[in-house]
């Protein structure tokens, strides 16, 4: 059976598991609710996520001790271990483990854990000004509390408008001039502009929390893992933070993150045991390491998408029926078949599928060729012929683009491919591209909604700026109130899916693979590997 | 002599000037620049000027060129772009690393492709020569990469686990103190090159075997092992040395291939991400390196050559 086959199912109970957390948690987030429902109040075999019946099986006892070196695709020389500029999978891993922001999703993407804050909440019931409570005592790796001090610094150097972090493009709307400290342990987070889901932008791990005169050359945050040494493009060595707030973890004394170039070495590497975990296992490869009884494999069902991207002001596509042709064109299983090998689920050119507002209720789009050739002649566009630019920038993003040609042919339209090399395809010319690709990460609906699908967002490849959509964003974002909000939020989704620029064929797997001899690795819907890189909660059964 | 040798040094300079401005050129006409392939998807145009800033990126292209001609001059190899640090500490280690592994090979490569290759002409057309001429072609035909992937399989990853599967070497540790992990890839480089001095030393040697002064030197009633080792191959070996410079040659840059596969921390893995970065100091200081080492090995094989030939150790006088 291949995996899109039951997908649905599962994507279901899920989908069910989130909506019910988020009515437990939702807007009004704190931390005594959310530590019970984690049950990471001092309890040290339980994992940080409670979810994931699918994921594998971690056997409650994880004895302490023990070293863990993680194989990890994509470092260099450009590697950094800045907690505000990741950029590359092995910076990302090494900020999940060294730092931590204020609040984070956990690998199940359930409702967000609170991390250096205890509690984030809206002030007088409206999302335009937010109070932090910080955990009390929690540390830094040089034994310093957090103090109001430090979040407040950390957000100034996110912000800094001279030389912005990642984060910048997350949070650039808090109104910075007015942070007000309330407390040593407490402070005001003014917006620029209403925002109810104001927890998910700032509750990334790219803003995390580190002490006032932070030095990336030493660096220091609240994360289970110290900093040790760190070599870019080589390796990184961290060890336990003893004083770690969550009682009992990490298990393991020591981490080492060893970087790989090449696909073939990294999966040696752990055949031969020199490492003991490895992201991205490729999907050639998932039969060998399933037969090998040492070894495990860890399959996510994520929420990480990768669009083609059609922009809505350039012509051909800025005929709408165009659109909506090109969107048909795709048979979606098909693809997931021969671009993921079945490791992945169908989509319907919607995003955020773990948001309790994704519409269900909406058709499942499927190929449908003749009325994709009537929508081409009724825009005047018969026998079309595009150019679609594509790069690697993500696996099987290029052999989307060649099954999508060919699946064209169907309805008449002639693909040309302009393949590029990743540096071009983010070049000057990026955002820019009439018809191309891309890729994103699991998100909730508005987060993604600002990263990608405004005017004013850092990445807006379709060039989206429906009218009415941006009116029931606007509206949507000052909404507390998360039913009503959801229902808002349906109707943006609606326009999108009748009239976007987006064709999201599918949805698809995070493939991981590491020893038997570990235990604690879960599913990560976030899409982030090996269980969002949690190896706190990871540690040796025997 | 010593004029041929300076009038080939100057000659071997002019070249890696040459190299320097093509790969100066090279690099300019890839697309994008340092800050854009660092930055990647993260390119906002507020962190795409700052970091263009902090690189010097903004000054004109001869000007970046001269100013690192005038650093190279100086023995200054300039400022990584990706990394910010000095480019003679980032390539340091990874060139005594991949010097080492070439230095290895080499070693065992070059002496054993001659012993092979006199045997198989002493043996010509008997079993041995057709056993060692079918093996040594059927490895010649084979990329690296799948020598190297092989022997990973039979002992590291599947078949036996003695020997590491890559080469975890730590950052700021030799390759000659963890002997182990280069036994794999050094023992790949090895069956890629022997097939070819080997073969080469072969038909060289059956070529002096049949000449007029080792019959001679036969019955004159001279020892075999003397017939074969003082007459014959110091006259068949010219071949080999040109084949086994070339093959040197191209290990220092065909090395790429076999880090890659093994993980390796040389400059074949430090090259191939250096590009991806745009990080032109970088690149620049390996492709002088390497091809410094083309000319430097180039002109030891020309030196030897004319050392083991009398005819042309005479000619210059």
């Amino acid at each position: 059976m291949t995996d899109y086959e039951f997908s649905e199912q599962r994507d279901g109970l899920t989908r069910r598991q989130v909506l019910h957390g988020a009515l437990t948690g939702g807007a009004m987030l704190t931390a005594g609710g959310l530590l019970a429902a984690c049950g990471s109040s001092g309890s040290s075999s339980a994992s940080a996520s409670s979810s994931a019946g699918s994921s594998p099986a971690s056997t409650g006892a994880l004895k302490s001790g023990g070293s863990l070196s993680v194989g990890a695709t994509g470092g260099g020389a450009k590697d950094t271990i800045d907690a505000h500029l990741p950029t590359a999978d092995t910076d990302i891993m090494r900020c999940w483990n060294l730092y931590e922001p204020l609040a984070v999703r956990p690998p199940s993407f359930g409702p967000l854990e609170m991390m250096v804050a205890e509690s984030i909440e809206a002030e007088h019931g409206k999302a335009d000004s937010w109070v932090v409570k910080l955990r009390p005592g929690i540390e830094f790796h040089n034994g310093k509390t957090v103090t109001a001090d430090d979040v407040i610094f950390s957000l100034q150097r996110i912000l800094d408008p001279k030389d912005p972090k990642v984060g910048a493009a997350s949070i650039g709307y808090v109104d910075i001039k007015n942070v007000k400290k309330l407390s040593a342990s407490s402070l005001r987070l003014p917006l620029k502009f209403a925002n109810a889901t104001f927890l998910d932008d700032i509750g990334q791990y790219f803003n995390a929390i580190v002490p006032v005169g932070y030095d990336p050359a030493k660096p220091v945050g609240t994360g289970a893992f110290m900093y040790e040494s760190f070599t870019p493009g080589q390796q990184s060595v961290f060890k336990k933070f003893p004083n770690y707030w969550q009682t009992g973890k990490p298990y393991v004394d020591s981490l080492t993150i060893i970087d790989f170039t090449d696909d073939t070495a990294r999966v040696n590497a752990l055949l031969g045991g020199q490492v003991q975990a490895i992201d991205n296992l490729p999907t050639g490869q998932i039969s060998q390491i399933q037969g090998n009884s040492a070894l495990k494999v860890l399959i996510s069902h994520t929420g990480q998408w990768q669009p083609f991207t059609m922009r809505v002001d350039q012509a051909p596509f800025s005929d709408v029926r165009v659109r909506q042709a090109m969107r048909l064109i795709v048979n979606r299983p098909q693809m997931v078949e021969q671009v993921l090998s079945g490791q992945g689920r169908i989509a319907n050119d919607m995003y955020a599928p773990f948001d309790p507002a994704y519409d269900t209720a909406l058709p499942q789009r499927v190929q449908d060729l003749e009325q994709a050739k009537s929508l081409l002649k009724q825009a005047g566009h018969a026998g079309l012929t595009v150019q679609l630019t594509t790069a690697p920038v993500f696996q099987g993003v290029v052999q989307a683009a060649e099954v999508f040609a060919q699946q064209a042919t169907g309805a008449g339209v002639t693909v040309n491919l302009q393949k590029l090399d990743t540096g071009t395809f983010y070049g000057p010319n990026y955002l820019k591209w009439t018809f191309a690709q891309d890729f994103w990460a699991t998100r909730e609906y508005l987060p993604q909604v600002a990263q990608g699908s405004l005017p004013t967002s850092p990445f807006n490849e379709t060039h989206w700026a429906d009218p009415t959509f941006l009116k029931l964003i606007a509206q949507a974002r000052a909404t507390l109130d998360e039913t009503q909000r959801d229902d808002i939020l349906r109707q943006a989704e609606t326009i999108e899916y009748n009239s976007g620029g987006y064709i999201i064929p599918y949805f698809s797997n995070q493939i991981d693979a590491y020893s038997g001899k570990l235990g604690g690795f879960v599913e990560a819907k976030s899409g982030f590997p090996l269980g969002n890189y949690w190896f706190k909660n990871v540690g040796y059964t025997a | 002599m010593s004029r041929f040798l300076l009038r080939r040094i100057l000659l071997g300079l002019l070249t890696l000037l040459l190299v320097s401005i093509v790969v100066f050129a090279a690099t300019q006409a890839l697309p994008g620049n340092a800050a854009r392939a660092i930055l990647g998807r993260n390119a906002t145009p507020a962190r795409l000027a700052a970091l263009t800033l902090q690189l010097h990126l903004n000054r004109s292209v001869p000007s970046q060129y001269f100013h690192w001609l005038g650093g190279l001059v100086t023995g200054n190899l300039g400022t990584s772009a990706a990394t910010q640090q000095p480019v003679s500490q980032l390539i340091s280690g990874r060139i005594a690393n991949s010097a080492f592994l070439v230095f290895v090979s080499a070693i065992i490569a070059i002496p054993l492709s001659i012993a092979l290759g006199v045997l198989m002409a002493v043996r010509r057309d008997r079993p041995t020569d057709h056993i060692l001429s079918t093996t040594s072609l059927a490895l010649a035909s084979l990329p690296d990469f799948v020598i190297g992937i092989g022997l990973a399989l039979l002992f590291a990853t599947n078949v036996t686990h003695i020997l590491p599967a890559v080469s975890l070497i730590p950052p700021g540790e030799h390759a000659w103190n963890v002997p182990k992990e280069v036994i794999l890839p050094a023992a790949t480089l090895i069956i890629a090159v022997t097939p070819y001095i080997s073969r080469i030393m072969r038909a060289s040697m059956v070529e002096v075997l049949e000449s007029d002064y080792v019959t001679m030197a036969r019955l004159k009633g001279l020892p075999n092992r003397t017939v074969i080792w003082r007459h014959a191959v110091p006259n068949a070996i010219v071949p080999a040395i040109q084949v086994s410079a070339l093959q040197l040659a191209y290990m220092a840059g065909g090395v790429v291939l076999v880090e890659y596969v093994f993980s390796f921390p040389g400059v074949g893995a430090q090259l191939v991400d250096s590009v991806g970065n745009r990080d032109i100091p970088v690149v620049q200081a390996l492709a002088i390196i390497i091809a410094a080492v083309y000319v430097v090995v180039n002109l030891a094989a020309d030196l030897l050559t004319i050392v083991v030939t009398p005819r042309l150790r005479t000619a210059g006088r």
